[in-house]
């Protein structure tokens, strides 16, 4: 394929094996950039297929949507294709006993380790390309996966904590847990409907 | 074993990015009797918080009992139970005669109470797994709840990716859910993710059967970590249609098929987006299976022509390929017209149905098993489009979740139908 290969729309879709209606949607939600020139015959490149199919990749290993975000926006093009082009399975490197005893520790680096995985492994210096994810104050702060648990390594006494979720880019709920079955599927519906609510152009 | 490899047309488009399907049929061996099986490495845990009082947890309990029966003294078994705080009933412990008496009498002692700190339970019992991972047999964690996870890791993609890693790690893990109350979005990515099973349980007393059902299906693997991968020409697109974890490299696809037991049969649709082409041309894919051991090995190769849209519009279609891809559009529309339904968005639900119904319509022709699969889901339209009992809701969810991963109605292994059952 050409490097300057340019797609309608419809192209990208059947390529990418994304709906149409998603691809405006990640456009509108900055996960993609706007086409060549705007209008029924937008055009766009390789540059918005590679960064469809590692969307769909991180997707696959469950990452929230609004952290793909932040780690595609620090990607310039080529690195977004080397990142595509890369083989896509390697052996962990460490063993499921420490990968468990990690998580169980606390150790918010766990929350990236799919992320870390692809672009920024903690263990090696960043390159030059990678947000630095390792900083968990920093990724709490500023996108903090939804119902993801406090990494305090030390647990309030009483066990209860309060858990920031995000609906939208700007708007988050806070809930103290643990909840009552009863009241946490009242929450979770509130999630889904406020969810639905704010990103009213979502597939 | 048998290993084939069918694409449902041979002809595709010079000016169009066509899309093809291919059905892939794998069976796995038979185990063979004098076979001495490797040991299995087992994690049994169970949810105890107060919804599991009564029966379900009496039969759940009677049901890990018999699993264990089943293993022998070189297995390894671990008993873990959680609420709000996680115990580990019987740490991990090659599956002696005192070990199982001793693991019974401390069964016996356990009782229902508190909330549900699923994700941490089910850590536990993995952990219990991973301190004597098995080289040559399985690993695997068993959970069985009737709730949410409502205390600690509670999100269903961090529970789903952390399932996926010790997959990757070795550790298999599958999930039972029994009654209306638990959440099958969660349990069910937690088993694709993690290389196992996912089960519901509509009523207690099926319980047993499932639980010593999944065990003895452990038991039984022949294959384990079995993967297709698929080399196609430059240009083509490979999608799994089927729910297994894919790999996708820059010039193949690796499909995670996972462990395969005694005469199990699995199908896989793919879908195959052709880029343009020159009439005349041809282009084509090749399928490799393989498993960690060497059991299973299988090669096939499959080729396509550029051809004009008069022979593309009337070229043969393989009807048995159809059948399996309208099966696939069907179940994934059912389970998306349940969350639809569950939220309230009727409208919603009927319009998902409503479109894959009018796609299978479009090449259902006169073939009556595709107009079976077409009235069935005509049929449930009006069930879609008004409030459904959760029960209902349940049901549906998981029989499309079965038909996805080559499963029987109950959720068990489906076996080579030329073996007569065992």
């Amino acid at each position: 394929m050409p490097p300057d290969s340019e797609y309608s729309l419809q192209d990208l879709s059947d390529l990418a094996g994304v709906t149409p209606r998603t691809i405006r949607y990640y456009i509108a939600q900055g996960l993609l950039p706007s086409p060549g020139k705007a209008g029924p015959g937008a055009t766009y490149a390789d540059g918005h297929l590679n960064r469809l199919r590692l969307i769909k990749r991180l997707q696959r290993e469950h990452l929230p949507l609004a952290e793909i975000r932040t780690r595609l926006a620090a990607l310039d093009d080529a690195t977004v294709a080397a990142l595509v082009e890369a083989p896509a399975s390697e052996p962990p490197a460490d063993s499921a006993i420490d990968y468990i005893r990690a998580v169980l520790g606390g150790d918010a680096s766990f929350e990236s380790t799919a992320l870390s995985r692809l672009a920024a492994p903690p263990a090696s210096p960043p390159p030059a390309y990678a947000v630095d994810i390792a900083a968990p104050a920093y990724r709490l702060a500023e996108f903090g996966p939804a119902y993801t648990e406090t990494p305090t390594p030390t647990p309030a006494p009483d066990r209860s904590q309060w858990d920031r979720i995000l609906l939208a880019p700007d708007v988050e709920l806070h809930v103290r847990r643990p909840l009552g079955r009863r009241q946490h599927k009242r929450v979770e519906r509130l999630i889904q409907i406020a969810r639905e609510l704010l990103e009213e152009d979502q597939p | 074993m048998t290993f084939n490899v069918r694409p449902d047309r041979h002809f595709i488009r010079p000016v169009h990015r066509s899309n093809r399907f291919v059905l892939v049929e794998v069976t796995a061996p038979p185990a063979r009797s004098e076979r001495v099986r490797p040991p299995v490495n087992l994690a049994f845990v169970l949810d105890r918080s107060g919804s599991m009082s009564g029966e379900k947890i009496r039969l759940a309990k009677q049901a890990i009992e018999e699993g264990i029966g089943r293993l022998h003294d070189d297995d390894r078994f671990a008993i873990v139970v959680y609420d709000d705080r996680v115990d580990v009933v019987v740490h991990g412990t090659l599956a002696t005669p005192d070990a199982r008496r001793t693991a019974l009498d401390r069964l016996r002692e356990i009782d229902a109470r508190g909330s549900t700190n699923l994700g941490e339970g089910w850590l536990r019992g993995a952990q219990e797994v991973a301190e004597a991972l098995t080289d040559e047999g399985v690993n695997r964690c068993l959970l069985l709840t009737d709730g949410l996870a409502n205390v600690g890791i509670t999100d269903r993609d961090t529970l789903a990716r952390h399932a996926g890693e010790l997959r990757a790690r070795g550790v298999s893990t599958t999930t039972f859910g029994v009654g209306e109350d638990f959440d099958e979005v969660l349990l069910q990515s937690m088993a694709s993710a993690g290389g196992g099973h996912f089960y519901f349980i509509a009523d207690a007393a099926s319980i047993r059967d499932h639980i010593t059902s999944e065990v003895g299906e452990t038991l039984e693997i022949v294959a384990r970590g079995v993967t297709l991968e698929i080399g196609a020409a430059e240009g083509i697109r490979v999608e799994s249609l089927s729910p297994y974890p894919v790999n996708v490299g820059r010039d193949r696809t690796e499909i995670t098929l996972g462990d395969l037991t005694s005469d199990e049969r699995v199908e896989v649709v793919l879908r195959l987006n052709f880029p343009y082409g020159e009439l005349g041309r041809s282009t084509g894919a090749a399928f490799t299976l393989s498993d960690r051991d060497g059991v299973v090995r299988g090669e096939a190769k499959l080729g396509w022509a550029y051809a004009d849209n008069g022979a593309n519009d009337h070229q043969e279609r393989d009807r048995v390929v159809d059948r399996a891809v309208a099966r696939i559009f069907a179940a994934r529309a059912r389970q998306e017209a349940v969350g639809l339904n569950r939220h309230g968005d009727y409208n919603g639900a009927r319009h998902v149905v409503e479109a894959t119904a009018r796609r299978i319509r479009s090449y259902a022709g006169r073939d009556p098993e595709l107009r079976a699969i077409l009235g069935e889901l005509e049929g449930e339209l009006q069930v879609f489009a008004a409030p459904m009992m959760e029960m209902d809701r349940k049901h549906a969810y998981a029989s499309s979740s079965y038909l996805m991963n080559s499963r029987m109605a109950d959720g068990k292994a489906m076996k080579d139908p030329n073996r007569g059952g065992r």
